[in-house]
Parts: structure tokens; sequence; C-alpha cells
């Protein structure tokens, strides 16, 4: 595990270094902006407005970093060659592979905690003093990060067999696919065969569901979220980033690097 | 270098020229675009669950962006005194569709639809439509049978739809006391300017919205004014038994000790006694214009 952990604590100086933490920035921004505007463009809305915007910025950064990045991770160090060099060294592919997610994860993590205090400050000015519900926020942000694991391993997993361009559409193209996942299960059409039906419930479940992640609208309207609903979504997205990272260690490690 | 300079200085003067030509022309464009095209409004997309859909994970986020056009379209249209609001329902529905627990589209929403116009649609059938979706979303929010208790007393005058409402919502051990008075009040006597003035107080007593509040106020003050002429004409009906005669001024009144000082509209102006002893507003008071919009039939 010593492998990985070094592995993981590069990859997170590496994504520093290349100032992926400079969305913040434009985080700050939107959040200052938003904190001033709403209150005088709309009625009734300034919390719920800067809960579901913060919350739909962090969301969608995050996706951008976990993709974009993502899919970076295994192409660009062989473009570099400085895979051979590393994995020359007593380090186990997969070793790598779950080295380099987790330095992404962790990432992930400094970015999306930073904006959650911006959105807290963001949230101070137009409502002070928070109030006990305003901390189920920090329920939504963990789920989002959840989200942002599974992303990040289905990114890597495209990456090991496919170009950097591919893995980022069959990325987004599954991220798209398990929103709709449970429409999928629950779609009623007179033109499908009970079979056919049987077979969209089927794959429906192999897909990523990313609705289960989603809880923007309730924390938004101060309401909390049931813990068990948490534990569920937490145990969900490790088995499912696990099989993805398993099968992602399966193809690296069977891949010719020559 | 000298050569140089003037260059970029001469590629600076010529972009601010260039957008400052820019920027004219589009004036111009958009002044002639408006004499030729008669603007309509246009909301390209209905389907709230279509929409729902389309907006991912991000629903709440776009419901919360769509309430803010009804509310800029509201206002745009109360701007230019333009009573067509057809639009504000088909986007109160998309907002509420793609966030049903947008309380605000809900309560100030029903406010746009059932007020008589020129301050709404003056359509209490689609008040109530969206209060009842509402309600059936977040029962457990006893303020939106307030409103739909307020939109079938003040708009749609069903007086034991009313009291229904505010019974049901007095059910909620969240709810202030008022709401079980009020269910009863009504029910036994219908309308009646007190519980219209103390209805309207509690609309500008929970709202921090200033238009909502100013809306409220503009109702209280009416409220008031037919408050004040009840009270003048019980005093001035009280002056006729006692002295055989219907006074002509208010200030016999007041030296009959039948009034304490002689009342003023919400505005300042005192109050007349016009024929036949009745109390009116002054015909220089802006609440004369005010009463006769609201006392005037609906379309």
């Amino acid at each position: 595990m010593r492998n990985v952990w070094v592995v993981a604590t590069n990859t997170f100086r590496e994504a520093v270094r290349d100032r992926v933490l400079y969305n913040l920035v434009f985080f700050a921004l939107l959040m200052m902006g938003a904190a001033i505007l709403v209150g005088q463009i709309s009625i009734g809305i300034e919390e719920s407005v800067i809960v579901s915007l913060g919350l739909s910025a962090i969301s969608v950064i995050g996706i951008f970093i976990a993709v974009f990045i993502g899919v970076g991770l295994v192409s660009k160090e062989m473009d570099k060659r400085t895979l051979y060099a590393l994995l020359a060294k007593p380090v186990q592919r997969w070793e790598f592979l779950l080295g380099k997610f987790g330095g992404l994860v962790m990432t992930l993590t400094v970015n999306t905690a930073a904006m959650a205090v911006g959105l807290y400050a963001a949230l101070w000015t137009v409502k002070h003093p928070l109030e006990r519900s305003d901390w189920y926020l920090l329920v939504a942000v963990y789920l989002i990060l959840l989200k942002l694991a599974l992303i990040v391993a289905l990114a890597m997993l495209f990456s090991c067999f496919t170009t950097p361009f591919l893995a980022i559409l069959f990325t987004l193209g599954l991220y798209f696919a398990g929103l709709f996942a449970e429409d999928l299960r629950t779609m009623q059409a007179i033109s499908l065969t009970p079979e056919t039906m049987k077979l969209f419930r089927g794959i429906s479940y192999l897909l990523p569901n990313f609705e289960n992640f989603n809880v923007m609208g309730v924390v938004a309207h101060g309401r909390s979220v049931p813990a068990t609903l948490v534990w569920q979504d937490t145990g969900y997205a490790i088995l499912y980033a696990a099989i993805v990272l398993a099968g992602a260690a399966m193809i690296f490690s069977r891949r010719n690097l020559k | 270098m000298k050569l140089r300079q003037m260059a970029g200085l001469l590629l600076a003067v010529l972009l601010l020229g260039g957008f400052a030509g820019v920027w004219k022309l589009q004036t111009r464009i958009d002044q002639e675009k408006r004499s030729v095209f008669v603007e309509q409004d246009e909301l390209a997309l209905r389907s709230g669950p279509l929409l729902k859909k389309l907006s991912l994970e991000y629903a709440p986020l776009v419901g919360a962006i769509y309430w803010t056009r009804v509310v800029q379209y509201f206002g745009e249209k109360h701007r230019l005194h333009q009573k067509n609001l057809d639009l504000m329902w088909p986007m109160l529905d998309i907002a509420t569709t793609l966030d049903p627990n947008l309380l605000p589209a809900y309560r100030f929403g029903s406010i746009f639809l059932s007020d008589r116009p020129p301050r709404g649609q003056g359509r209490p059938d689609l008040a109530v439509k969206l209060l009842e979706r509402g309600i059936a979303a977040n029962p457990d929010h006893w303020r939106l049978y307030q409103d739909l208790g307020n939109v079938y007393y003040f708009d749609v005058k069903d007086y034991p739809k009313a009291a229904a409402a505010y019974e049901e919502g007095s059910k909620n051990p969240k709810a202030l006391i008022w709401m079980k008075v009020m269910a009863a009040k009504i029910s036994a006597e219908g309308e009646s300017p007190e519980t219209s003035y103390f209805l309207w107080q509690q609309v500008y007593d929970s709202t921090t919205d200033p238009a909502i509040k100013f809306n409220a106020e503009e109702h209280l003050k009416l409220m008031k004014v037919q408050l004040d002429i009840k009270e003048i004409n019980r005093a001035a009906d009280e002056f006729g038994k006692q002295t055989g005669h219907r006074a002509t001024r208010i200030g016999e009144l007041v030296q009959a000790g039948l009034l304490k000082f002689a009342p003023r509209d919400p505005l300042g102006y005192p109050y007349v006694l016009g024929e036949g002893g009745k109390a009116e507003l002054n015909l220089d008071s802006p609440m004369l214009e005010k009463e006769l919009m609201e006392s005037r039939p609906p379309n």
C-alpha cells in the first residue's frame, strides 16, 4: 500500500503544480456575483439559489476535472514515457492505477472542500447566523464527491484501452446515461415487449446511477437527508468504483506497453 | 520604436472608434427592429417534465432561474403597464415542476395570478391550481393553506372554501392560532372589512419582499378607508338619531363627541360627508382613484 500512497501523493502534487485548483477563483467570483445579484432580481429565493448554484458549480467543475484529468492520468504518463521508468521499479500496475485514482480523488476532495467553504461564505453574506439546516449542505457536498470519485474510476477505465478523446466521450456518455438509469427502469411504453422492458431494466442496474447522489433539491430547501441513504450511497460508490477499478487494473495489466 | 508606439496608439484608437461605431449601429438596429417587429412573448419549451429531464441533476437551479424569469416578466409587464400576463402560468408551471419545493413560486406566484389587473392576471382559478399543487408537494407548509384561503376569500369570494382552507391549515401544529379563528369567523360572517384588514396584515407581516409588502400595504390602505368610512357613518347615524338631522361636516361629529378627531385617509387627506351625510373620500385624494380601480367589476 506504500507504493499506492507514494503514487497518490505525487499525483496530487502534480495536479496542484498544473494549476488545477485555479478553478477556485472562478467559483469564488461566481458565488460573489450570485450573492450580490440574486436578491435584486428575484423574490424569496436568495438562499436556495446560492445553495443550488453553489452545489451545481461544485458538481460541474468537479465533473470537468474528474473527466479531463482522470482520462489523462494514464495516457499522459505513457505519452511522456514516465510510466516506463515507474514500472521498472517494484510497483505493480494495479498499484499505479490505484495510486493515480487516489491522487485525483485527493485533489477533488481539497478542491470540493475549498468550494464548500466558499459556498458557506456566500451563504453567510445573505443570511447570518447560519441555521442547523444549513449544515445539511455538507451531506450534498459529500455525495457530489462520491459521484466524482466514481467518474474518475470510469475515466481511468476507458483511458486504459482507448484514446483520450474517445475515453472522454465514453465517460461523459456513461455519465449522462447514468443520470437516466432510473427512467430506463421505470419506463412504461406500449410499443415495448415485456422482454425488451426486462432488458432495459437489467441495463438500468448495470449503469452507474448518478441520480443516487443528487440531493441538491432537498438541501436547497433546508431539508435533511436520511442517514441510511448516505450510507447506502457510500456503499454503492465504493462497490461500483471497486468493480470499475478492478476492470481497469485487469485491462491495464494485460496491455502491451511497448 | 517611435513608429511602433504610434502604430499601437493608432490601433487602440481604431479599436475604440470601431467599437463605438458598433455600439451606435446596434442601437439604431434595435430601434429599427422595434418599429418593424411587434414584440411577442415567447416560451420555447412549455413542457415542465421535458425541461426537468433536460436539466439533468440541476433541475432545482433551473427552477430557480425560471422563477426569477417569472419575477422579471411580471416586473417588466408592470413597468410597461401591460395587462397581458399570458405567460405567467406556463412559467410558474415549469418552475414548480422543476422544483416542487420552490415555496416562493407558489406563495408569490399565486398573488401574481389571482390579483385583479393591473396588479395581477386576475386568474384566481390558476392561483388555486398552483396552490393545490404546492400543498400536495409540501403538505407541512401551513402558509400555503393561508394563501389558498386568501385566494378563495379575496378573489373567488367563496367563503366556505376559504374557511375550509384556513381550517385545514390550522391543523398543522406549527400554524398560528389565528388560522383557526379566521376559519370560524369567515364561516360565520363571510366577508367583512375587519377580516380583510387582518388577512392583509398577515400577508404584510409574513413577507420580507418589498414588492409583496408594497402590494399588501396598498390593500391595507384600501381596507383602512373602508373601516374609516364605516366608523364615520356609524357616528353620523348616531348624530342623526341624537339631533334629528344629518351632519353636513365631519367637524360636527367631533364636536358632538361621537368621533375623537377628524379622521384622515392613509394619504393624509380628510374625509368628507357627501350627499345624504354619508362619508366619502376627499375628491383631491389619490386614494379615490385607487378605490375606483378596486371597486370596478373585473373584465
